[in-house]
């Protein structure tokens, strides 16, 4: 009796020691699906990782936990914070999360009802109009600010109106006080659809983008490569998962029990998950040039410190075929 | 029964009287300075999570050298000032209503105790829909913010005046006005005054509240800004300005009562 007992812990003692236990730091947004698909579909234990999920309250939060090495692991949008972190050695991209590519829809340009009345109907009226965002430095910033680029005027200081939250964005767009936000989907559906505002125009038309990314610690890579490895691995498992069963055109065989996962982990329902799911690359290939094109537009608007070097932000020998690498 | 000889005793008072010792704030300052850059230098505080006194003088000095420091503080003083005296002068009047008068005190005493407690920040999202992302919002958080400390402690400072002070100029034949004036206000004056000196501060504490909604410039602005680019050391940079703001505020407050209560 008493050896069956001792057989039985070492038994359960070894299946736990077999799993790694490792964390990852997230928003609930679709943008995180892959490792959403990952944790529920059993990619991540394949590889013998147990994956805790540990949910920030702001993109800002996901690089910091992995600066004070509260989780392993972090995917989120790219800010300015991000790269200013990035570039004191705090933190590496790995891998791509949600990227804004031509021909899917995903983050949208939405206007006021008294600004579209007035005439701003579409996307090259920009200039010199009040532009809501969460924060200086934010990714809607940055598009606000590759989209004047393109289009050839200033993005001034003094139109942007930094709200700190979404909730406050959106809030500031349908009562007027803001002309143009970009909203997040299904929201931007949601609110044209209310009558709220006006959709104009989707970001990945006009400025395609790596909009986010897997990142993990410097230290990490250098004292435990192989858990990156296993991590990448089956990230790219999900992420290739998530690919065949949304954005072959018709929808997958599981595309609803993905839809039921991610709704879980992001406390929505199926069908707005539908509407809100962003483009990921199926192997988490990043478009490399890009992020060397962010961290410059970074430095040119004195948001990321001039000392920061896009070569050390991002290792690229855990994904093989990244794209659009830089000469 | 021997008669007992008289005993001589020691001088028990003094005491308990502060007394100016202006090297010791210095002294004091100095040596946490001190301690945090050689904890610094000796590598036990990474900069990335706690950057050097020197790094945050270096960044607040590139502030300064930019003229944006002059901007942020013109801002944020403009938005305190206003904001502070509404507040303060709407909770004196409140506060003095409520002490000397039964009906105010009975209507006041319930709303304040059910108003006080609302979090300011947590209402900022209504505070927009009612009046808009330009100065307005931000002034008025900071108005409703120091107007309940005000009144709270200009109801207690009235509440606090000795009632046998009130008596004898009664029994003097003073007419009430006159008491109000003679004895009420100028006996209520320190409570009121170390009032005002909570209400600055917390004033102070919500100009970084207030900021949060579409502010381009302000300390309470670029405390957030920076935090958001994770640029520390700005960031405490602005913490130094907001610590500074609240010396001078102090310092400046210290002179105006002494002033006011030169009859002590």
């Amino acid at each position: 009796m008493l050896r069956i007992a001792v057989v039985a812990a070492l038994l359960v003692s070894g299946a736990a020691l077999a799993q790694t236990k490792t964390s990852i730091a997230l928003l609930p947004l679709t943008s995180s699906a892959p490792v959403f698909v990952g944790v529920d579909r059993g990619h991540f234990k394949a590889e013998g990782l147990e994956v805790e999920l540990k949910f920030m309250q702001s993109a800002a939060a996901v690089p910091t936990a992995i600066a004070s090495g509260d989780a392993d692991f972090g995917v989120t949008g790219l800010t300015g914070g991000f790269y200013n972190l990035a570039g004191k050695g705090a933190v590496r991209i790995v891998a791509s999360q949600a990227r804004e590519e031509t021909g899917f829809r995903f983050n949208a340009f939405i206007v006021s009802n008294k600004a579209y009345a007035e005439g701003l109907t579409r996307v090259d009226q920009f200039k010199g109009r009040s532009i809501g965002l969460t924060t200086i430095g934010s990714t809607f910033h940055y598009v606000f600010g590759r989209l004047a680029e393109k289009q050839g005027w200033q993005l001034e200081q003094g139109q942007l109106r930094a709200l700190q939250t979404v909730p406050a964005m959106l809030a500031a767009v349908k009562g007027g006080q803001v002309d143009v936000i970009q909203a997040p989907p299904p929201t931007g559906i949601a609110i044209d659809k209310a009558g709220e505002g006006k959709l104009i125009g989707w970001v990945a038309d006009h400025v395609p983008w790596q909009l986010g990314a897997l990142f993990t610690a410097p230290k990490t890579i250098a004292e435990r490569r192989p858990l990156v490895e296993r991590f990448v691995r089956a990230y790219q498992k999900a992420a290739a998962e998530y690919d065949a069963n949304f954005q072959k055109g018709a929808p997958g065989k599981d595309a609803d029990a993905l839809l039921e996962i991610i709704a879980k982990h992001t406390k929505s329902i199926p069908e707005a998950v539908k509407a809100g799911l962003p483009y990921i690359d199926p192997m988490a290939r990043l478009r490399v040039q890009d992020i060397y094109d962010q961290i410059a537009w970074n430095k040119a608007n004195k948001l990321v410190d001039a000392a920061v070097d896009a070569k050390t932000v991002v290792d690229l020998s855990f994904v093989a075929g990244h794209l659009d690498l830089p000469r | 029964m021997a008669e007992s000889a008289p005993r001589p005793v020691a001088f028990r008072g003094g005491g308990f009287q502060p007394s100016p010792r202006r090297w010791a704030p210095w002294l004091a300052f100095a040596a946490i300075l001190g301690l945090w850059q050689a904890a610094s230098a000796a590598g036990m505080l990474p900069s990335l999570f706690m950057p050097s006194p020197v790094e945050i003088g270096r960044a607040l000095g590139s502030l300064a050298a930019s003229g944006d420091l002059g901007r942020h503080l013109g801002a944020s003083l403009y938005r305190i000032g206003l904001g502070w005296t509404l507040g303060a002068a709407a909770g004196l009047a409140v506060g003095l209503a409520m002490g000397l008068w039964s009906m105010a005190r009975a209507v006041g005493i319930p709303v304040v105790s059910a108003l006080f407690p609302i979090p300011k920040i947590a209402l900022l999202p209504l505070f927009i829909l009612w009046f808009g992302i330009g100065e307005p919002s931000k002034v008025a958080t900071i108005a409703l913010g120091t107007f309940f400390p005000t009144v709270v402690s200009a109801f207690g400072a009235v509440d606090n005046v000795p009632r046998n002070l009130i008596r004898m100029a009664q029994s003097f034949g003073l007419p009430v006005a006159e008491i109000v004036r003679k004895v009420v206000l100028p006996g209520a004056l320190p409570g009121v005054l170390s009032g005002f000196r909570i209400s600055a501060s917390i004033a102070l504490i919500l100009v970084v509240a207030a900021e949060m909604i579409g502010a381009e410039f302000g300390v309470g602005a670029y405390i957030l800004l920076t935090g958001n680019l994770m640029q520390i050391d700005r960031l405490l940079a602005g913490v130094v300005v907001l610590s500074l703001l609240g010396l001078a505020i102090g310092a400046i407050l210290g002179r105006v009562e002494a002033w006011l209560l030169r009859w002590r």
